[in-house]
Parts: structure tokens; sequence; C-alpha cells
């Protein structure tokens, strides 16, 4: 964008007003006023008696040459604006494609004002989820709607760095916490414990970092022993500008408490079996991070080639995605090429190599036995396991 | 998290009516600045010239020179206020919206990956665009305002713009095409250039309601005066609108019926909002759709739709993402990626895929060796309950 920018910065001192301006010809602004006195001067004389003809000749000249000037600014303008014109159609070539209308019947309007207006609520806009609501003809239950609403609260409570809404929702949900082995309740121990630790005394200091740590850590020894004793032995760092030259500096960083936000959303969201990222953020990066741009490309090259590709089965194309956004696993067979199903399966033979069911049926020699087409191994197709990813 | 970087051409391929829409804005502030200009000096020329003849000859009133010069500057002092006026609540607000909107796009060209904060608050913001976009489209005008007073992106979007298109689409339901054609003549070159008839066909729809309503001479001076113009490219349909009046609005003959449903009126809002898009450079379908069509099309599996494969995390398992992505094809895959159910996170050599001996349930080393340092050495299968020794697992090889 810096060429559109060079050319935008042009037009403003143009366009600005007249002190700043600058350009070749004189600004508006100036050449109106220069104008002005020549008729202010003009009427003087007629006033006074002292006008000639040629007065007035020179006034119907002037005024020629003012109106000349302010064209001239105004050629000046336009130019500018046509080279901002011309810097945006060289950065963008390609436009956005045309697409038959989407979501466009009853059910998939109505799915997709719901999704939007969870989109709001869990993100904590619930200002403008009402509003959307009134707006539109979604139903949210109340049930679902204070369940985002706690989650708004602590999350804020979170950010102002008061971590208890928290900690008394992780200890109600220990138990499902502690299933999905997810440290939370200890990081948000931790969190209170380092903010005991670096503030100063009656309050904060180390006495009241290690009463705290008393009461509190006892529980999480199992499961977090060395971070317990670090962070322990970082007392023995204090005051705080030593401790941030030590090796427990990262406790002294106010980084350490950041990640307590999202860690505490993603489990809120996993107790009320929604997925850890917000999903129609998840979908919008995915398509407007260069999704669109591939599909779009694949689709002109067809285009090109005349071959017709339809557009409600698959893509044409592989679209690469990010590890995070791999949620289910794919066997592509390496003999086949063909993708698993429930009917043609993965099978797992005795070396360790898997390819689907039917390329291990042609692969069978008689008597039952399969040569691996990758390793000398020889195994008996009745022994091939078959797998789920 | 990801390590690619961010696709700079891909995020691009949005923006263009981001950036546009700013860019035509001013270019009409510029128009409007031309046409007063013309105006007013136009006259003080013509002033000018007038009085330095008049002078010449005999018959001149110096009171009338004096007059006549008052009036120009009149005239002048006119159009500075004007322009004044125009550049501080037209011009200079566009221009900054324009800069914003600039910076705002150089902004995400100059991040590197998709993990930097910054592009995180950005796509945040990007997501709130198209919010308001599509709300606009949806005739959701409050929402809109409220997303963008709330996240404070209100040189981000384009409320105005959409409510001058509210405006002139609710004048068209109400059967007024005076708004529409002011419109049209506002940018008639441009409408012109993109070989658009919208001009044409709401003429014409005016010139209906004047037989509807019987009215067949006014009809008549009404072609005359602006059907007609357009007789190189549309004859047939004003010959047609001609023998109209020949036919009462009850008519059953299939042409002029159809003249004289009212339906015409909707899809005289469809050419409308279509001709106003096209001339602000807006797709016709609203920024989010594209994005999730692409974005959908990108996840959708079979496996996003049953249940023993669903899962959680994935946007297109939601029931009502995936709903939607019943519009969009497959994501198409040539080579197998393997993605343990326990940790989300995708195996290979150095995180091997590890199968159940009995079931063939598959998970990472990852996991289940941490299962097995919680367990003296037990794993056991979460899908199946099955259980057994971490060294009786069997190790898969995937090509
Ligand atoms: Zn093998
Ligand atoms: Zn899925």
């Amino acid at each position: 964008m810096d060429a559109p920018l060079k050319e935008l910065a042009k037009l403003q001192k143009l366009a600005g007003d007249s002190s700043s301006s600058k350009g070749k010809s004189p600004s508006i602004n100036d050449s109106l006023d220069s104008l002005l006195q020549s008729l202010q001067e003009v009427k003087d004389r007629l006033q006074v008696g002292t006008a000639t003809d040629e007065t007035l000749t020179i006034l119907s000249k002037t005024v020629e040459s003012r109106k000349k000037e302010v064209d001239e600014r105004q050629k000046e303008v336009y130019n500018a604006l046509a080279k901002i014109g011309k810097a945006l159609d060289k950065k963008f070539q390609t436009p956005l494609p045309t697409y038959a209308p989407l979501f466009q019947s009853e059910s998939a309007h109505a799915t997709l004002e719901r999704t939007i207006a969870l989109h709001f609520l869990r993100t904590g806009q619930s200002k403008t989820a009402e509003t959307f609501i009134e707006e539109s003809n979604v139903d949210i239950d109340a049930d679902t709607r204070l369940k985002f609403k706690e989650l708004h609260e602590i999350v804020t409570a979170l950010k102002e760095q008061d971590i208890g809404p928290a900690l008394e929702w992780a200890e109600r949900n220990r138990t499902f916490l502690q299933k999905r082995s997810s440290p939370l309740e200890f990081l948000l121990h931790r969190s209170r414990y380092t903010r005991y630790l670096l503030s100063p005394p009656p309050d904060g200091g180390d006495c009241a970092a290690i009463t705290y740590a008393k009461s509190y850590f006892p529980p999480f020894y199992s499961q977090h022993e060395p971070e317990i004793r670090r962070l322990m032995c970082c007392l023995l760092y204090l005051p705080v500008s030593r401790l941030q030259t030590s090796p427990y500096a990262d406790l002294a960083s106010p980084s350490m408490h950041l990640d307590l936000e999202p860690m505490f959303a993603k489990e809120y969201c996993a107790s009320l079996g929604m997925s850890r990222q917000v999903p129609l953020r998840v979908v919008g990066d995915i398509g407007g991070g260069g999704a669109l741009a591939r599909i779009e490309k694949a689709r002109s090259v067809m285009r090109e080639r005349k071959s017709e590709w339809s557009h409600t089965e698959e893509l044409p194309i592989e679209i690469p995605l990010p590890p995070e956004n791999r949620y289910h696993s794919i066997f592509a067979c390496p003999v086949s090429k063909e993708q698993s199903t429930d009917q043609n399966p993965p099978m797992l033979m005795g070396c360790g190599h898997v390819i689907t069911k039917d390329s291990l049926q042609k692969l069978s020699k008689p008597g039952g036995r399969v040569k691996c087409p990758y390793c000398p191994v020889e195994s008996q197709v009745g022994a091939a396991l078959r797998v789920h990813f | 998290m990801s390590t690619g970087k961010l696709n700079t051409e891909g995020i691009m391929l949005f923006e263009q009516p981001f950036a546009r829409v700013p860019y035509e804005n001013y270019r009409k502030v510029f128009r409007t600045s031309q046409k007063s200009i013309e105006k007013e000096l136009g006259s003080v020329q013509t002033a000018a010239n007038d009085i330095a003849k008049r002078t010449k000859s005999a018959d001149s009133d110096p009171e009338d020179a004096v007059k006549a010069v008052e009036g120009m500057i009149t005239r002048v002092e006119n159009l500075k206020r004007k322009l004044a006026d125009l550049q501080s609540s037209a011009g200079t607000p566009t221009i900054d919206v324009m800069r914003e909107r600039f910076k705002h796009l150089k902004n995400v060209e100059d991040m590197q990956t998709p993990n930097d904060p910054e592009f995180t608050r950005w796509a945040d913001t990007r997501l709130d665009r198209w919010l308001v976009d599509w709300s606009l489209r949806n005739g959701k005008e409050k929402t809109a305002k409220m997303i963008a007073d709330d996240r404070g992106v209100e040189r981000l979007v384009d409320i105005d713009l959409f409510s001058d298109i509210r405006r002139i689409e609710d004048a068209l339901k109400q059967r007024s095409c005076t708004e529409a054609l002011a419109w049209c003549s506002e940018n008639k070159s441009a409408l012109r250039k993109a070989k658009n008839t919208l001009e044409f066909d709401l003429r014409l729809q005016e010139y209906i309601e004047l037989a509807r309503a019987g009215k067949n001479l006014e009809a008549i001076a009404y072609s005359k005066k602006h059907l007609l113009p357009w007789q190189e490219t549309h004859l047939p349909q004003i010959r047609q609108a001609a023998a109209l009046l020949c036919y009462p609005p009850t008519t059953t003959c299939t042409p002029y019926k159809r003249l004289y449903d009212t339906s015409r009126w909707d899809a005289l809002i469809q050419s409308f909002r279509l001709a106003i898009y096209n001339l602000s450079t807006l797709p016709s379908e609203p920024l989010l759709h594209l994005a999730m069509y692409a974005g959908l099309a990108s996840l959708k599996l079979p496996a996003c739709y049953d249940q023993q494969t669903k899962n959680v995390d994935c946007p297109v398992c939601d029931p009502s993402l995936g709903k939607l992505a019943e519009e969009v094809p497959f994501s198409h895959h040539v080579n197998s990626t393997i993605v343990c159910r326990i940790t989300g996170r995708i195996m290979d050599e150095d995180n091997m895929p590890m199968a159940f001996p009995t079931n063939g349930q598959v998970y990472s080393r990852e996991a289940l060796e941490d299962m097995a340092a919680r367990n003296n050495g037990a794993v056991n299968d979460p899908q199946t309950g099955e259980t057994c020794e971490f060294s009786a697992l069997r190790r898969l090889f995937i090509s």
C-alpha cells in the first residue's frame, strides 16, 4: 500500500487548507481572495468615479486569469486523484469473484443469524448481541445467554487482574479439569502467588506469598512438583529488581498472566461442549487468508481448459491448512491414492505399514499372504488390523 | 500453532472495496467542487465581460456597474464558502478515511505470520468489518452501528453508503423512482461507462405508472421527453411501451400484462442494488459469505457429518456451521494427515501414531506416553475402554 499512500499524501497537500496546501498553481482560496481584492478595488474606484473604461476591461481579464488559475489547480487535484486510482488499480488486479447468492434459503439464513448471534455472545459483545437478536428472528435460550455472560464476566475480571471468579469456577469444575489434565486451576494459583510475591508488604511480599503457597499448593504437588519448586526457589532472589535478572525472570513478567484468558475461555467452552477457537473467526480467517484466492485461481485455470467443475461436490485443489486447523484424520492409501472410507478402511499390516482394504486384497497372493510394497516383510492378509484414526 | 507466512495476496483479494469506496467518495466531492466552480466563476466571467462591454457604449451607468461588481463579489464569496464547507464536511473526512484504510492495509502487509498478536487484532477487526457489511446488507442497521461504535471501526465501514442505498430502496418500495433517478443523474457518466440501463428501466416504470393511472396524454409527453432519448438502444421497448396505452391494467395479453406486473418494482430494487454495488466496487455477495464459502469448503470433510468422527473443535462439525456448509463443496486432500484425537496434534515420525492391539484405535505416541506415565505404564483407550501395557501398542508407518 506504499504507492497509494504516497499518492494520497500528495493529494492531501493539494486539497488541504490554503496555508498548508502546496501546488504548482496557487491554492483556490488564494486565487479567490485575490479575485475578491481586485473586485473590491474596482468597486471602490467606480464609487469614487476614478474608474475608466480600461479598469473594467482589465477586470474582465483579471477574472479570466483567476479562473484559469483555479482551473489549473483543479486539474492538479484531478491528476493527483487519478494517480491514486492508478495505484489502486495496480494494487488490486483481481476483482472479488461473483458467486450465486449463498445461504438464501429461509433455514440457512436463520442458521446464519443464529451463528452470528452466538458469535457476539461468545466474544463478549453482549450489547451488540442484544441489538442483533432484536433485529433478527433468532431465539437464544436464556441458559445459553447466561453461560456466555458468565464467561464474559470472568474473562473481563481476568483482564482486570482479578482471578477470583475464574478460580471459583475452576474449583467448581475441578473434576472436569482433572479429567482433561488441564493445569488451569494451578496456573490461576500460580498467578495469584506471583502477584503476592511482587507487591509490597504488608499485602504482598515473601511472607504473604509463603502463607499463600502453604494453603493452596499442596493439592497440586503430585502434578506440578517441579514448577512449585521453582516458585518457592524464586523467593531467594527477591527483591523484584534482582528477580528480574535471575533465572526466574519469567515469573516477574506480566506476560505470564496473559495466557490465562485464552486458556480459561478454552476450558470454559470445552465444559459446554464448544470448540476451543471462535468458529466464525476460524472459518473467516481461513477463507480470507488465501483459500478464496486459491479456489478462484483453480476456477480460472479450469475455465481456461474449458473443463467443468461441479460446485457442490469437491474442491478441485487442496487448500493448505495450518496444523491447528486440521481437525480430522485423512488417510489416503499410498497404493491406490484413494481416501479410506467405511467400506474401504485403512488396514495395519504386520510390518506396521498401512494401506486400504481394497489394496490389501489386490496385493494378496494365494495362501492369504501379502508382501508389503514398502518393506520386505510378508504377512497374513487375515492378520491385518482395521485401524481407526 | 502454525508456522506459515501470511498470505498477503489472499488477504488483499477481499480488500479492494475497502480501499475504493472512500476513493470513489472523494471523486464525488471533487465533482461537486468542480460544478460549483463552473457555475459561480462562469457567471462572474459573464458579468465581467458584460460590464466591460457596456461601459464602452455611451449609456453606461456607474450605479449599475457598482451593483454588477457587488453581485460578482457575492458570488465569489459564496463560492469560497461553499468550497470551504465542502472541504471540511466531506473532503477532509474522506481523505482521513482513505488514509486510515490504506494504513490499515499497509499494517497487514508488514506483518509476517498469522501468530503475530498484531495480526490477531487485525483479523478481529476484519471480522467486525464483515459483520457490519453483512448487517447493513440485511437491513440490520442498528446492529451495524453498534458494532462500529463498540469496536471503534466507524472509519473502516461504510454505514453512510448503505443508509443511502436503504433510503433509495425504501423509496422504490413505496413506488417512487425520484430518489433512484436522482442517483442515476449524479452518476450518469459512470453508469454510461458501465453500460448500465437502470435509468431507462426507472423511466419506463414511471411511464407504466402513468399508463396505469389512465393519464394517456401525460404518458405520451413523458415518453417523448424521457424514453425517446434511448431509442438507439431500446427502440423495441419504447414501441411496446407506446402500445401499452391500448391495454388496460387488467389485460391478460402477455407482454403488456408483464409490463403492468407490480413485481417489476422488486426487480428495480434488485437492479438498483446491483448498479450501486457495481459502481462502489462492492461485491454482490456479502464479504462474510465469500469468506465463509472458502473457509467452510477448505475444512469440510465427510467426517464432519458422522457422529463417530465429529470433533468439537472443528467449525464444520458445529451443527449450525455444518448446515451452512451443505452449500459448499468438500475439501480435497491428496496426502494422509493423521490427527491425534487426544491432543489434537498432527502425528509424524517424531510423534508416531500408535494403535491399540485389538480394537485398532490410533493415538499419538505423545498422548499415550503421557497416559502411561500417569498410569504405571498402562494405557487406556478413551473410545472403548480397552486397556493394555504401553509396550503392547503397535506402531504405524504412514507413507
Ligand atoms: Zn511394510
Ligand atoms: Zn469437522
